[in-house]
């Protein structure tokens, strides 16, 4: 039972060749997850459906790369007939009647769903401490924090239960666990894959992207999820193209920023040193690199705090316990069923939220702070743009620590935001961004390199995040075996 | 009593004839069974997001048009966050602060005078769903729910009941010509509401306003005007003050009653719907919808009355589309229009209604019907034989002087053969000869209705009694 310890390439060889058969793979994919337990990376397992659709596929050709993969998917994103619970009490038994468009491309590659993992309530939180479910842990160390918000899919692949996983990054979501667990996670392109069917947070920032073990298979799985979709306005529209084509293509002349701010004394010292060792080895490598001063990055977390609260709080206004979710017994009226469902179903962190977004989209504070923002969002924008006519990239390390301990105090509300001060900037700029892994703490935490690129140019993030990933070769597994 | 001035100002929510609904697939359909016309965009499904069905777009371009609108060229739509069990996502989408639509107006006739009334905006956003009480249930019939509306918002520029009965009419008819609702107060397919004040002088600032929501016709609109204007002023006599206050017009009460208080700072906390990207409106839009603007009632009107049709057959026409429409198709040929609009709007339109059909459903071809307006002209048609023939007219293809030919008819109303029908009446009835004779003028009338019954009607009595006089002296 180590076949899923293999690269994407020899398990599809083997399928092909018919050398292994989809339910071994799946078999041994929930035998990891029931050896990992305490990990608390899943909400819900899809143990016999994906079952028998592996052995529906034993009839089936072997028809693309992805084929009779195992993969995961995050709690947030609806699957038909399939709990999804966004790791909230609202939705602790919500049987979707429909499929996101992801899920219905993920399923027409046939690539077979294990089950919904952990996360932070709504997306809401970097820690996932504010599942309804108790939160995922670190497979570096049970200690601590797997990230958020897609904690539990970082936990599953960092502890290779099985190959893929899809996260949603909001700001920082994918990206920010990616790091603390040691594994590759793209955040791409707002626009570039479909949100129908996203439970959404804040719609502006919200996006779907894969977390793998590696550089190429986190392209391989961009490769299924992207496209223009006629029920998503605000999907791009972009002819879908091979986003593993650059990887292997040399790197030399290429031309990096590094925003000062980026490291600064926000980041930890063993951080800043990692990356600067990274950024050393690219100069030795024919890249050059400059630091410079780009503007309104210190402003990302304010700016997404009235962003993503404001929308946050009409996103989750439909939770009000009529139509489906969690809904109060016996309520006196309809005010008495509003407040006893939402007050039963959701969180601390959800409610804290929508208050602190209804107060900003209130009279007046909707221009004085709403409106400001996006204002201040444009010039941002602008700002990053900019960079991209003279560089390639913008790097910076993706967190300033490491992965802390889970029982560290959730008690100040800015310090969750904190966690994200680096990741944020890219979920405003609507540009993608991928978090590789690059090193270790003293610790031996994983510490992450963040590489943005400029709109819809992920491929050549693949190609220098590929790049140094195979210059570094580092081992990735907690276990320690290869 | 002291005079007072009221002010009106008038929203109106009209239903747009589209085949879905604005931001889903879902058929936009009325009288269906409950809940049927849902998909999970509808019922507001966690995940779900709105498309934007581009045939709300072009009606919404096209009323702003009839309605003497600027058309905003960059748009978005914003949510209106609330919480009430018929708004599924417990917001609407809406456009509070790019309405499609601004500075229109539309002419009414008021007292002989024409009268701009002012529209501020108008714009576009969905309708919610429809809920029904049943004792301490309510029941909700998502079928409505993204059903597209667009509101249209006058100025405070009303002054009278009247004024807004006109304005109404007059928004209900260019709505419906341009084909943009089928304007049904009855199903909800239009509704207004009123909000009225009133003040001593027109130096005076307003006066408390007060909303009467959702009234059913535009009959009520004018009687709940009127009672509202009455309940201020007695007030106001009273010494009393007033809040503002959301009140509904009571059918069976005939007047006014309080639903809410209006309470100060209702935060619908808008901001921009960021599911839709903005909007662009193109010149090639506006003039592709504009091509589709048919006629407008009082371009009609005017016509109509040019060609020497009366003013009250001209605004019956106009009343009635589909034969206004057919009567259009008339214009460019050489007829009599007012036999035209007579024939149309007498016989026919009681056929018409009769049979419950559509003047295009029956076989009256231009033609055919410029064939009769001829026979009726130059008198070889009485209104009695038409009437006989009626059905076979708007039923069968064959021309007007086969048909009359068939219904043997035709020979009758012949000079001579008349004259000898005649004749022969009046050998065959000497006592009321001697009547005549003597000056009772019962006896002509005995004569003529024997003419009439012995050629079945067919005779032209102008002819008939011509004929009549003179044999008789």
């Amino acid at each position: 039972m180590k076949y899923l310890d293999k690269s994407i390439i020899e398990l599809h060889q083997l399928l092909k060749e018919k050398k292994i058969k989809p339910i071994e793979l799946v078999e041994e994919a929930f035998e990891r997850i029931e050896n990992n337990k305490e990990l608390n990376a899943y909400i819900t397992l899809n143990k016999e459906e994906a079952k028998k659709q592996a052995y529906e596929l034993e009839n089936k050709e072997v028809d693309n790369i992805l084929f009779g993969i195992p993969i995961a998917i995050k709690d947030n994103i609806v699957t038909k007939d399939l709990r999804t619970t966004c790791a909230s009490r609202m939705l602790e038994n919500f049987i979707p009647i429909y499929d996101a468009t992801v899920i219905e491309k993920i399923k027409s590659q046939n690539m077979i769903i294990i089950g919904k993992t952990n996360m932070d309530e709504f997306a809401m939180g970097s820690s996932s401490r504010t599942s309804y479910f108790n939160p995922p842990k670190n497979p570096w160390n049970k200690e601590k924090i797997a990230g958020g918000s897609s904690g539990g899919s970082a936990a599953t692949i960092a502890a290779r239960d099985l190959p893929l996983a899809l996260g949603t990054d909001t700001g920082g979501s994918i990206r920010q666990p990616a790091s603390y667990c040691g594994i590759v996670g793209m955040k791409p392109t707002y626009g570039r894959v479909s949100r129908f069917g996203l439970v959404a947070f804040a719609s502006s920032l919200d996006q779907i992207g894969p977390m793998s073990r590696n550089v190429y298979e986190n392209a391989l799985l961009l490769n299924a999820i992207v496209g223009k979709d006629e029920k998503d306005l605000t999907s791009a529209l972009k002819e879908s193209e091979d986003f593993t084509r650059l990887i292997n293509q040399d790197i030399t002349g290429m031309k990096i920023a590094v925003p000062n701010y980026f490291l600064s004394d926000i980041v930890s010292e063993e951080i800043r040193n990692k990356i600067k060792e990274i950024i050393n080895m690219l100069e030795n490598s024919g890249v050059t690199v400059d630091y410079l001063d780009v503007k309104y990055l210190e402003n990302a977390v304010t700016l997404y705090q009235i962003i993503a609260m404001g929308e946050a709080s009409s996103n989750l206004a439909r939770f009000d316990g009529i139509r489906y979710g969690h809904s109060k017994e016996n309520p006196e009226n309809i005010d008495d069923l509003y407040y006893g469902s939402r007050q039963e179903g959701f969180g601390k962190e959800v409610k804290r939220r929508i208050m602190v977004g209804s107060y900003l989209l209130s009279g007046k504070n909707a221009k004085q702070y709403y409106n400001k923002a996006l204002s201040i969002r444009d010039d941002m924008k602008k700002e990053l743009t900019k960079v991209f006519e003279k560089y390639d990239f913008i790097i910076g390390p993706t967190t300033t620590t490491t992965a802390y301990n889970l029982t560290d105090s959730m008690d100040d509300p800015l310090k969750s935001f904190m966690d994200d001060v680096l990741v944020i900037p890219v979920n405003m700029a609507g540009l993608p961004g991928l978090s590789l892994p690059v090193g270790f703490s003293s610790d031996n935490m994983p510490i992450g390199l963040h590489i943005i690129g400029n709109n819809f140019e992920e491929a050549k993030i693949y190609q220098l995040a590929s790049f140094i990933e195979k210059k570094l070769n580092l081992n990735l597994n907690p276990r320690g075996d290869q | 009593m002291t005079n007072y001035i009221p002010t009106i100002g008038i929203e109106v929510h009209v239903e747009l004839k589209t085949k879905t609904k604005i931001f889903s697939s879902s058929l936009n359909g009325y009288g269906e069974m409950a809940n049927s016309l849902t998909n999970v965009v509808d019922l507001g499904y966690p995940g779900t997001l709105p498309t934007l069905n581009e045939e709300v777009v072009n009606l919404a371009i096209k009323a702003a048009t009839v309605l003497n609108c600027k058309i905003r060229r960059k748009m978005h739509f914003d949510r209106k966050n609330y919480f009430y069990p018929d708004n599924p996502k417990n917001y609407q989408i809406t456009q509070s602060r790019t309405p499609i639509g601004y500075d229109g107006y539309v002419e009414i006739n008021i007292n002989g005078t024409t009268k701009k009334i002012e529209i501020e905006e108008m714009h576009i956003e969905e309708d919610t769903c429809k809920s029904t009480h049943r004792g301490n249930k309510t029941l909700l019939d998502f079928n409505r729910a993204g059903v597209p509306l667009i509101e249209i918002v006058t100025k405070p520029c009303i002054t009278s009941s009247e004024e807004a009965k006109l304005y109404l009419e007059k928004l209900k008819e260019l709505l419906f010509y341009s084909d943009i609702s089928d304007c049904k107060m009855e199903e909800g397919s239009m509704r207004a509401d009123a909000n009225v004040s009133i003040r001593k002088n027109l130096s005076d600032p307003f006066g408390t306003k007060c909303e009467i929501k959702n009234i059913g016709s535009i009959s009520n609109v004018a009687l709940s005007i009127e009672k509202e204007i009455a309940r201020q002023i007695r007030l106001i006599e009273a010494g009393k003050t007033f809040k503002e206050e959301t009140r509904r017009y009571d059918d069976k009460l005939g007047d006014t009653v309080l639903m809410r208080v209006k309470e100060t700072g209702n935060d619908y906390r808008y901001f921009p719907e960021p599911d839709i990207p903005y909007l662009f409106i193109t010149d090639e839009m506006i003039k592709n919808v504009e091509e589709t603007i048919p006629m407008l009632p009082d371009e009609r009107r005017k016509i109509y009355l040019e060609k020497g049709v009366s003013e009250v057959n001209a605004n019956k026409l106009v009343q009635n589309k589909s034969l206004s429409d057919y009567f259009n198709t008339l214009l460019t040929e050489n007829t009599n229009f007012k036999i035209a609009s007579n024939l149309l709007l007498g016989d026919i339109s009681a056929y018409l209604n009769k049979q419950e059909k559509q003047i295009t459903q029956t076989t009256l071809t231009k033609e055919r019907f410029l064939e009769l307006i001829n026979k009726i002209e130059d008198d070889s048609l009485t209104s009695k034989n038409f009437k006989d023939i009626l059905d076979a007219i708007l039923e069968s293809t064959k021309s007007i002087e086969e048909i009359v030919t068939e219904k043997g008819i035709s020979n009758i109303i012949d000079d001579s053969a008349l004259r000898e029908i005649i004749k022969k009446i009046i050998i065959d009835n000497p006592d009321s000869l001697a009547d005549y004779k003597n000056g009772h003028d019962r006896a002509i009338k005995f004569f003529m209705g024997q003419v009439m019954k012995e050629t079945k009607g067919s005779a032209n009595p102008k002819l008939a009694m011509e004929i009549l006089k003179e044999e008789l002296n």
